[in-house]
């Protein structure tokens, strides 16, 4: 009755006795985290250069230039029509901008203009996102001029031309200041809102949690391969044991590297208190349990270790990519249907939402109840398929 | 002497490859038997019937009065197996591995404690005991190998090839350790590829080939089929009943 525990206390003192091993399990997704967050954290704000050729030079332009130096994530680099030309050629820009000649003697004048984009193709998703945020630029300032004219209009000249421009750039600098019409965001969750923390949290936690457990089925297979498998079925050791046991171990170790990586999170990047910690160990275990019958079942189809090795990568990245670890999933479509066959899904979805604080564990009953369902089914295939060596019982 | 295994028309398929035929033979108590044939003869096999990891097609085996077929977890009782491969936990200490499979085999922790003591130095192993065996020579891996399968002081020892690649002081030690075996009154059943090896240390020899027990007797009562006993080695023996071609 006890020998599957006794299995399962060896294999965790094997994993604790690698120290190497032990401490690469545990730094690797630290690294990770560490590496996505400086890369994609903090910077959801757009940044973007801007090569503008300013062959005009008049009042116009440098204002026009000025107020988009002075949107937020936009730089703009001046640089001559010639070198513009040359970046475009040799890629190392996909898009830049031309101020015509005479672009602030038409505007002054009233008379349409326009500002020159020049690009390779269609030049990138950056090129559109600048463009878009430069019409909003070109459109204020020309907001300004044509109240200029709108004053010259209305006064028949009675008012000099200094008195109008002064007059009408307060109201343009009052209009962008405070607008009559703008955009409010409505959080839907409110203050508790998931962010790219909560999501890349539980992303890498479920990645490392199916490398670490189903790596380890590659375990299983160099033991079956050493006949250690064979020498415990000539010991008092049932089949059933023996399977048990296994499963135990992968599951035991999963749970204590999602807990060692929880804690280190909680402790350091402040998330909610110890109940969203205890609520976040106790999804983190289910699914440790789903992914242990996952290495499990891997173990039992594969024929070497090599395919063991090469399997769990498969299944890993597969389930890390379509079941949404590090980006939030579309909400309908083909990729959204994949998504439902990882375990990944369901359980970074959960733990996305008890991080974020937007829901607990209890409202992830569904959640739960799919991964402890796969950890059952998956344990059940994998005992059937499973032998402890060629012909063997 | 009473027979303590008795196997009986044993035969055993793997996908349509006859690797064991028919096999019947017997082991005396306190009798060591060395069961040698080229690679692929059907020795593992054999071994791995006898010891409950396989079931056989055909035919059974009784060991201390026991049917490994209907009777296995009883078996188990009695044999202790030690494989070819070094089947044990490198990165576990000595110690950690005796007492483990010591308790796989229905040992109480005090109990597998104790053994394990007892038998690391035995095979000259106390002074090691709490190293990782990952740190060991090929020698001491391979009697700790040894020292695994005695945990449950079994009255039957299978010994697969224990002396593969290691030191002659190792490999006596290993001839030292059987024989004492056997004189404390077990039964070993031993395969090997060292002609002298099974000549020194076999009563009984068993030469299987192509799945079949092909000759049977004591070393000097095979010697003794070939030219005078006493110059004739049991290497000419096994070249003759088994030939010259290679093997796979």
């Amino acid at each position: 009755m006890f020998r599957p525990l006794h299995l399962t206390l060896i294999e965790i003192k094997r994993y604790l006795a690698d120290r190497g091993d032990l401490a690469t399990s545990i730094a690797l997704p630290i690294a990770l985290f560490a590496l996505m967050y400086g890369v994609f954290g903090g910077g959801a704000a757009f940044n973007s250069d801007v090569h503008v050729a300013d062959l005009d030079g008049g009042p116009a332009a440098q204002r026009f230039l000025a107020a988009a130096d002075a949107v937020d994530g936009l730089t703009v680099v001046s640089s001559t029509e010639a070198e513009l030309d040359r970046a475009l050629d040799r890629t190392a820009i996909l898009s830049g901008y031309v101020v015509p000649a005479g672009f602030s003697a038409d505007l002054e004048a009233g008379r349409p203009t326009a500002l020159v984009v020049r690009q390779r193709g269609s030049g990138g998703r950056d090129a559109e996102i600048v463009a878009s945020i430069l019409q909003g630029v070109l459109a204020e300032v020309a907001a300004e001029y044509e109240l200029r004219s709108a004053a010259r209009a209305l006064t028949s000249g009675a008012v000099p031309d200094a008195e109008v421009a002064r007059v009408a750039g307060a109201l343009a600098e009052q209009a962008r200041a405070t607008p009559l019409v703008s955009v409010e965001v409505d959080a839907v969750s409110g203050a508790d809102e998931a962010d790219f923390l909560d999501r890349l949290l539980p992303g890498v936690v479920v990645m490392f949690l199916l490398f670490s457990v189903m790596l380890s089925a590659q375990s299983l297979l160099e033991e079956r391969r050493t006949s250690v498998l064979e020498r415990l079925m000539t010991t008092r050791l049932s089949p059933g044991q023996l399977f048990l046991g296994k499963f135990l171990a992968g599951w035991s170790r999963g749970a204590l590297q999602a807990f060692v990586l929880l804690a280190l999170a909680f402790a350091a990047l402040g998330f909610g208190g110890p109940a969203a910690f205890a609520q976040c160990l106790a999804l983190a275990v289910v699914t440790a349990a789903a992914v242990s019958a996952l290495g499990l079942t891997i173990a039992s189809v594969a024929r070497s270790q090599e395919q063991a090795t090469w399997g769990a990568v498969f299944v890993t990245l597969a389930m890390s990519l379509f079941g949404g670890s590090f980006f939030p999933l579309p909400e309908s479509g083909a990729f959204e249907l994949l998504s439902r066959l990882t375990l990944n899904r369901y359980a970074v979805d959960a733990l996305e939402g008890v991080l974020s604080g937007a829901t607990t564990l209890g409202d992830h009953g569904y959640e739960v109840a799919v991964l402890a369902g796969v950890a059952v089914a998956g344990f059940a295939v994998a005992r059937m398929l499973f032998r402890t060596s060629e012909g063997a019982r | 002497m009473q027979d303590f295994l008795t196997a009986s028309g044993l035969s055993k398929r793997f996908d349509g490859v006859q690797a064991v035929d028919d096999v019947s033979f017997s082991l005396r108590k306190q009798e060591i038997f060395g069961l040698l044939g080229p690679n692929g003869a059907g020795k593992t096999t054999t071994i791995r019937m006898l010891s409950t990891v396989l079931r056989p097609d055909e035919g059974d085996v009784l060991i201390g009065g026991r049917s490994v077929t209907r009777e296995a977890d009883a078996v188990r009782r009695l044999i202790g197996v030690c494989p070819q491969e070094l089947a044990l936990y490198p990165e576990l200490s000595a110690t950690d591995n005796l007492v483990f499979f010591g308790r796989m085999s229905g040992l109480g922790g005090k109990e597998a404690k104790e053994r394990a003591h007892e038998l690391l130095d035995r095979v000259g192993l106390e002074s090691r005991a709490k190293d990782a065996v990952a740190k060991f020579s090929g020698g001491m891996k391979r009697r700790v190998n040894i020292a695994i399968a005695l945990m449950n002081s079994p009255a039957l020892l299978f010994l697969d090839e224990p002396t593969v690649g290691i030191d002659p002081q190792s490999r006596n030690h290993i001839f030292d350790t059987v024989l004492s075996l056997r004189d404390s009154g077990m039964t070993v059943l031993y395969t090997t590829h060292y002609m002298e090896e099974a000549d020194r240390l076999c009563d009984n020899i068993g030469v299987m080939d192509h799945g079949n027990i092909i000759a049977m007797g004591a070393p000097a009562e095979l010697k003794a089929q070939i030219g005078d006993p006493s110059t004739t080695t049991l290497e000419e023996v096994f070249l003759s009943l088994t030939g010259r071609s290679l093997r796979d």
